[in-house]
């Protein structure tokens, strides 16, 4: 299965549209803007890997904080590398399209924020989650006395079994607490 | 049969193209104004658009059962020789318009005869009741449906870090704004890490700040309440009351605002709370004042009051409009070209969502007291609220910067939808529904006159149906449901049982949630004993391991564990 030219197959756009959560119109529209990431060259190749600086120059993804992990969680590239086909560009816009449902996005939320892909959310990925979302530069970061204030706050309200690490069950009970997470936990082309 | 074929496919990718832009053009708020200026603001013109609704509904439904019938009944309005239309009226609303279908004043009390017997009093009464009680209907499943949605659990966490981080806006994609929010969500963070002890001494002076500043506000409502009051007197200046009623609820504010700088909260959303409900009582004053002066004096002093009361509704109305416009210009544009050119320590403008939302909430709060009196007041309403929408994101776009602080838009929604319902909707149900009960109609013009009270319409109508024979059920429900207190005695009871049994429920319930997170948290020490025994076992004896893996199978055991 691939895409090719420039023009979606009916029958293929049909099959995406009952594998993923987008309307017809969207699969169209992130096929137009997935073809305009690719070269000459690459245009007639099926099933074409378009590597993460590309694709980070999509405005949507362009000043999100989390943009690399984004395109390390959906890529499927053997070498981690945060390349994307466009069945992955599919699956990200899928999980983060209007109609998803709670669970899948608070998987992907977890993903996203487990930067050691360990499966949990430990103190260091509790810290570059922080870091990550208040600023990038010495300055504007909080300091250590805050970071370890916040984070034993945080863990103090997530972890319930005490084990000094957030699991995907806490993380979405947590999340379930939160009404605003559904509605920007989006991106929309 | 290849023309065909290819003018099919032109057909369909031109309707596809068509379906596209026009899912765009309505999809444009969301990808427009919520990229670039956060969810927040977003739900500010999604909460217009579905108040336009309302007003729509309205409009239809009063044309259809009133207005038509008045106007197939008598077409031209008898209009004295002495009023001509002249162009002022559209301000002051009197003049010309007293004459036309616009005011209750020019409905006729008679049966219209026709294809077929049209009692215009029941139609008009009906038609009111049965709006209004939809709308209350249609508000009440509005709030409880989000009320349980925003609102599972109110738990210690809800508002603590957690929240502060999943409420990333990820469908944000405006370079500042990002950075923005970044630099907001770092201060919360540090505010929320630090968590300072007041002394006492400093307590007593916030509480004595606290208290002086609701004193202040109080007395500035009350001063205002009383200024109205007064001022309606003055009945000659038309334009005088809807003017510096206007004026009050755009000064007014601002000084709210200046006494929230002054004073320390403990968190921001109760400041939030506290600047909108000083806002509110405010509002409610100025609108109880106007109501008691309508109901009271002009009631009893002039001959057609009902019309009177509908245009000085109308003059509220289109005054408010103006100021709304003006509000905006002032608000918005003038800030932004004295925050970018003359002070930039001020910076850009932000859009002011609270304050912008309570605005339209008063204007729709008119437009509902106001029915009763001028049938076709959601008309103007709708022109009103179609303008605003455009002139507002207009102004939004040129001229504002997002919101410094992370909005919980799905908390705000909730708090709309309530502000929307109790002291709004509520208090003009009650002028109306007072308006109704107690109050004598005019006697030479509108629906009623004659009547001792518009209810009485309903008692004349039973009595009818009684004396022709006519419908038996609901003779019976009119004498036995709606007349008989025994049935809202009992209605109350069973209610305040059924609210009692659903407590005791949900104080079980935390009780029951107490316990669970105790037992996962021994579960989890009782887990980690375990696996160092397992540990330690192994560690011991490591012989036994190799000549009994098969009946021990250690390492499924160990999986089921971790």
């Amino acid at each position: 299965m691939g895409t090719t030219a420039s023009q979606l197959g009916k029958d293929l756009l049909s099959e995406y549209q009952e594998l993923t959560f987008l309307t017809k119109q969207e699969i169209l529209l992130a096929h137009k803007r997935f073809s305009e990431l690719l070269t000459k060259d690459e245009k007639d190749v099926p099933n074409v890997r378009v590597p993460m600086e590309r694709i980070l120059t999509l405005p949507e993804l362009k000043s999100n904080p989390f943009r690399k992990r984004i395109c390390l969680v959906f890529s499927t590239s053997e070498h981690k590398d945060g390349s994307l086909t466009f069945e992955d560009f599919l699956d990200l816009l899928s999980a983060f399209s209007d109609s998803a449902t709670m669970e899948i996005k608070s998987h992907y939320a977890f993903r996203i924020f487990d930067f050691d892909d360990d499966g949990t959310l430990d103190c260091d990925d509790l810290q570059q989650l922080v870091n990550c979302l208040t600023g990038e530069t010495e300055d504007t970061r909080l300091t250590q006395d805050e970071m370890r204030q916040l984070i034993s706050n945080i863990l103090e309200e997530s972890d319930i079994d005490k084990d000094g690490t957030v699991n995907l069950s806490e993380f979405q009970h947590v999340i379930s607490r939160s009404p605003d997470f559904i509605s920007s936990f989006k991106i929309v082309l | 049969m290849s023309i065909n074929k290819n003018t099919i496919l032109c057909y369909r990718s031109y309707c596809l193209n068509v379906s596209q832009s026009f899912r765009r053009c309505g999809s444009n708020l969301r990808s427009e104004i919520g990229g670039k200026f956060g969810t927040s603001v977003q739900s500010y013109f999604v909460f217009l658009k579905w108040l336009l609704m309302f007003n729509v509904f309205s409009f239809l439904v009063n044309f259809g059962f009133i207005t038509i019938p008045q106007l197939v009944y008598d077409f031209s309005p008898n209009v004295p020789n002495t009023t001509s239309f002249r162009g002022l009226e559209i301000l002051t609303g009197a003049g010309y318009f007293n004459y036309t279908v616009m005011y209750y004043g020019s409905y006729s009390n008679e049966t219209l005869e026709g294809a077929v017997d049209y009692k215009m009093q029941l139609g008009y009464f009906f038609t009111i009741a049965v709006y209004m009680v939809l709308c209350g209907i249609a508000l009440i499943f509005s709030m409880a449906s989000s009320f349980k949605a925003n609102y599972v659990l109110a738990d210690t966490t809800s508002g603590g870090a957690w929240q502060l981080l999943c409420s990333w806006d990820f469908s944000m994609t405006n370079e500042r704004a990002v950075r923005q929010r970044k630099n907001n969500l770092r201060e919360s963070l540090s505010e929320k890490a630090q968590r300072k002890q007041l002394t006492s001494s400093e307590k007593l002076r916030h509480f004595g700040i606290y208290l002086g500043a609701w004193l202040l506000s109080s007395s500035l409502t009350v001063g205002c309440g009383a200024s109205i009051f007064f001022l309606c007197r003055y009945e000659q200046l038309t334009l005088l009351v809807p003017f510096m009623v206007s004026l009050m609820n755009m000064v007014v504010p601002l000084f709210f605002s200046l006494f929230n700088k002054f004073e320390h909260y403990s968190s921001q959303r109760r400041q939030i709370y506290v600047l909108v409900a000083r806002n509110v009582l405010l509002r409610m004053c100025i609108l109880g004042v106007l109501c008691y002066y309508w109901m009271n004096v002009v009631a009893t002093e002039y001959s057609c009051w009902e019309s009177v009361v509908g245009q000085a509704l109308y003059r509220l109305v289109f005054v408010d409009f103006i100021f709304l416009l003006l509000g905006s210009f002032f608000g918005e544009f003038l800030s932004n070209v004295v925050g970018t050119r003359l002070l930039p320590r001020l910076g850009i403008p932000e859009f002011d969502v609270a304050r912008n939302v309570l605005e339209i909430i008063y204007a729709q709060t008119l437009a509902w007291i106001g029915i009763y009196f001028s049938p076709l007041l959601p008309a103007i309403q709708i022109l009103k609220f179609f303008i605003l929408f455009y002139i507002k994101k207009v102004s939004l776009m040129q001229n504002c910067q997002p919101p410094r602080r992370t909005g919980r838009a799905a908390q705000m929604k909730t708090i709309f939808t309530a502000l929307l319902f109790f002291p709004f909707f509520l208090g003009a149900l009650a002028i109306v529904g007072y308006t109704a009960w107690s109050l004598t109609p005019s006697k030479h013009c509108g629906p009623f006159r004659g009547l001792d009270s518009t209810f009485s319409v309903v008692e004349v109508w039973m009595v009818q149906l009684n004396s022709t024979g006519g419908s038996e059920v609901v003779i019976f429900v009119y004498q036995n449901v709606i007349r008989s207190e025994i049935f809202y005695f009992l209605i109350t009871i069973i209610i305040l049982v059924i609210v009692y049994i659903f407590w005791q429920v949900s104080q079980g319930r935390k009780q029951l949630i107490v316990l669970l997170r105790q037992q996962i948290v021994n579960e989890g020490k009782d887990k980690s004993f375990l696996l160092e025994k397992l540990q330690n076992l192994q560690k011991s004896q490591p012989n036994i391991r190799s000549k009994n893996h098969k009946k021990v199978g250690i390492p499924s055991l160990l999986a089921r564990f971790s």
